[in-house]
């Protein structure tokens, strides 16, 4: 053990093979996908066929699993064509991976298959409450009624697919163990009311729902049985919340790349406004903050399986808080390049101030960032 | 005296349009931004208003009068008006065309293009000066324009042209001779249906403040009469006209720090906005957040006020004739940049709700990214100011 920087061939291979399809499928279907406020079968078919989202274990009719850090460089890349798009393909691939790692055996063959096969299902994960809140401290319950069957009671935002997510896993706490719970829906259940369907800004592509849940399920319904392993949860949990840091980083890093480009070639005052330092450095400030960010995305994705389940969740919120605020400042700055060309839609960098906006506030903690005028 | 207080009656005033601002007109703000147009009734309801803001594009002669003045109180109006959306004050707007000929036309073209529009219901009128090519840097003006006998013929691009498709003529600045960089720009008129002036996009789709109908167009052999050169009498004049051209262009010494106001007033809206909902939902916060949300809207609070103050200043200077280059870019270069921090963070607090489109944060947040941008970016600002202090000898 000693301190290793280098990827492994198969997580360059990954990252190299997403950024080819970000460059060639996503990056050209954006405008489109906003418009349409979804994701094309074609699209998606193409993604599901790298076997990298969703990511599904070969017994089931997928590909496999990589391991996580193959799998944020791919979201990363992915972003890198576009944000919403890949947010719609990984809040689907996350319902998947959540099933494949705590699912029981029949919970995975009820509904892998079908995640691998058709592209035109779409999972979801009920997670987000707003707030500021960590998964340890949702306020949705998933508790043992007196006649054995567990309640699921509570609201969630933000919610992929929404009452339509085939299955819709939600999560929560079990008041009787204090621990992390998961529950498997579909859109058969009753009790679940949507109560805002507006999408985020920029992420339109990606709709989602506000929802207020009371179910009943059995026992089986719970994502893993009744005896789910709390833990391997929290830590599956961690997994997806990083997913956005990763988003947000790629569509930073894309914006910064057109921002930079389209200064060498924008001629102010006789000269390509990248010789200008008022133009040159917004660029290498946001640069620098997406390289801190992306480093302390990787090592958080790297320590997943080890560090404490508690400072986890935390180091969870820090790193997405981070990345986020990089995204936020790298899109903004991108437009602000680009001037008035950047504020009309002819240029996609106004598309990413606006994806990377609507990503800042899924998981916002305001503990993790403070406020600081300009000047 | 120092006084940082405006008088009693304009703060009232400017609270009683806000409220019916947010009662009238932050209803209609989604409407707006979706259908890229001001309200079909927004003269109907301009017409509720408490304060006759109606009629500031007539002139000063239906706004009450205060001991501010005439600029500081058309300002308070207008800051008051902004908190209220953007499609108010779009509603207002006339267009800047028949201000460049009240500046720099012979008393004839004032005569001619400037009274009727001046009167209500006199229509709207464009500037075409930004090109798809020039921006911060008007010296790099393509658009030319020809001598032909006793006609000029323009050829070129346009972008920006604030209501250029619905205007009843747009003032567009062309290059006489190129060589000559800003020493060849004039000021033509070319009224609507001028053959030549081909509309090639009636409103630009725009990240936000959609309301605001700007026009590309380009000018294809466009033939126009000499007395159409704004400040022509009659001679091939050159001084005369480059330097008032100048003039016209650079005389509005309070639009910058208003365009700050203006960013500030976004942010106001935002914070008030958001303030009242997370109020609304103070018990879903655990009290560690709910106290650090208090200190970020007290900070906020106090960064809008920073704001406004080197606003109100830099145009209390221009209101008294004394030179503001410093303190409107100073103005300029922190309230815009400042109020999108702030609308993001008051987007933020509310967690994905916020970032809805049922609510009017995420719209703001996309309206006021323009204000960094437009009237000099916050780098140019940036540049003017390091002039200033450090001469020609500063960075670029």
């Amino acid at each position: 053990v000693a301190l290793d920087f280098e990827l492994t061939d198969e997580q360059r291979a990954v990252r190299d093979l997403a950024g080819r399809i970000a460059a060639e499928v996503l990056s050209e279907a954006a405008r489109t996908a906003e418009q349409a406020k979804t994701v094309g079968h074609e699209i998606w078919r193409k993604i599901a066929q790298t076997g990298l989202a969703p990511a599904i274990p070969e017994q089931y009719g997928g590909g496999g699993l990589p391991d996580a850090l193959a799998s944020f460089l791919s979201f990363e890349a992915f972003a890198h064509g576009d944000a919403a798009m890949t947010s719609g393909i990984v809040w689907s691939a996350n319902a998947a991976f959540l099933l494949a790692m705590c699912g029981t055996e029949s919970q995975r063959s009820e509904h892998l298959p079908a995640l691998a096969a058709k592209p035109e299902c779409r999972a979801g994960i009920a997670l987000y409450e707003g707030f500021g809140r960590a998964p340890s401290e949702y306020r949705t319950n998933i508790e043992l009624q007196n006649d054995g069957r567990w309640r699921v009671i509570g609201r969630k935002v933000a919610v992929p697919y929404g009452r339509a997510a085939t299955p819709l896993i939600v999560v929560g706490n079990d008041p009787g163990s204090g621990c992390l719970r998961a529950a498997i829906l579909t859109p058969h259940d009753s009790g679940v009311v949507m109560e805002q369907n507006a999408s985020l800004i920029g992420l339109a592509a990606a709709p989602t729902e506000n929802l207020k849940l009371e179910v009943v399920l059995s026992a089986g319904r719970l994502l893993g049985g009744a005896n789910g392993d709390p833990e391997l949860l929290a830590r599956a949990v961690a997994h997806v919340r990083l997913t956005t840091a990763f988003i947000a980083l790629g569509c930073a890093q894309r914006a910064v790349e057109y921002a930079s480009h389209y200064a060498t070639e924008r001629i102010a005052f006789g000269r390509p406004i990248s010789q200008f330092q008022g133009t040159a450095f917004l660029m290498a400030d946001a640069q620098v903050q997406i390289n801190a960010a992306r480093l302390e995305s990787l090592e958080v994705a790297s320590r997943l399986a080890t560090a404490g389940v508690a400072k986890l969740e935390r180091s969870v919120s820090m790193a997405v808080s981070y990345a986020c605020a990089a995204a936020t400042r790298a899109t903004r700055d991108a437009v602000q390049v680009l001037g008035g060309h950047g504020f009309i839609t002819d240029h996609p960098v106004e598309r990413w101030y606006r994806a990377a906006a609507g990503l800042s506030t899924l998981d916002f903690d305001v503990t993790c960032s403070a406020f600081s005028p300009v000047l | 005296m120092m006084d940082f207080d405006l008088s009693p009656d304009l703060q009232r005033h400017q609270e009683a349009i806000r409220s019916w601002g947010r009662e009238v007109a932050w209803p209609l703000a989604r409407q707006a931004d979706t259908e890229h147009h001001i309200p079909a009734n927004a003269l109907a309801v301009l017409d509720t208003c408490p304060v006759a803001i109606d009629r500031i594009d007539a002139g000063a002669k239906g706004l009450p009068t205060y001991p501010d003045g005439d600029l500081i109180r058309d300002i308070a109006l207008w800051e008051a008006v902004t908190y209220g959306d953007a499609w108010l004050w779009e509603s207002m707007s006339k267009g800047v065309g028949h201000l460049i000929v009240q500046k720099i036309g012979t008393p004839e073209q004032v005569e001619r293009w400037y009274e009727p529009i001046s009167r209500p219901g006199g229509g709207a009128t464009g500037l075409g000066m930004s090109e798809p090519g020039t921006g911060s840097d008007t010296s790099g003006i393509a658009t030319t324009a020809k001598r032909d006998g006793d006609n000029w013929v323009l050829n070129g691009a346009k972008m920006y042209c604030s209501r250029g498709a619905e205007s009843e003529y747009i003032v567009v600045l062309a290059s006489i001779d190129r060589a000559k960089r800003h020493a060849g720009i004039r000021a033509f008129v070319v009224e609507k249906n001028t053959p030549g002036l081909i509309i090639t996009r009636p409103n630009e789709s725009k990240l936000g403040l959609r309301c605001w109908v700007t026009t590309a167009l380009s000018l294809e052999n466009c033939v126009i009469p000499v007395g159409n050169q704004l400040g022509w009498t009659g001679k091939d004049d050159e001084d005369v006209a480059i330097k008032s051209l100048g003039r016209a262009l650079s005389s509005f010494n309070y639009t910058r720090p208003l365009v700050a106001l203006q960013a500030c007033a976004f942010a106001r809206a935002a914070f008030d906005y958001a303030s009242e909902l997370l109020q609304r939902e103070r018990r879903n916060f655990a009290p560690h957040r709910w106290q650090k949300i208090e200190w970020e809207l007290e900070h906020m609070d106090v960064a809008i006020e920073r704001g406004r103050r080197f606003a109100y200043h830099a145009i209390w200077l221009d209101a008294r004739g004394l030179p503001n280059r410093l303190e409107a870019a100073a103005a300029k270069a922190y309230g815009p940049p400042t109020a999108e921090l702030i609308i993001r963070r008051c987007m933020q607090l509310l967690g994905p709700v916020g970032a809805s489109e049922d609510h009017l944060l995420e719209k703001w947040y996309r309206d006021c990214k323009i204000f960094d941008i437009f009237e000099g970016t916050g780098q140019i600002m940036r540049r003017s100011i390091s002039r200033i202090l450090m001469g020609p000898a500063a960075a670029s």
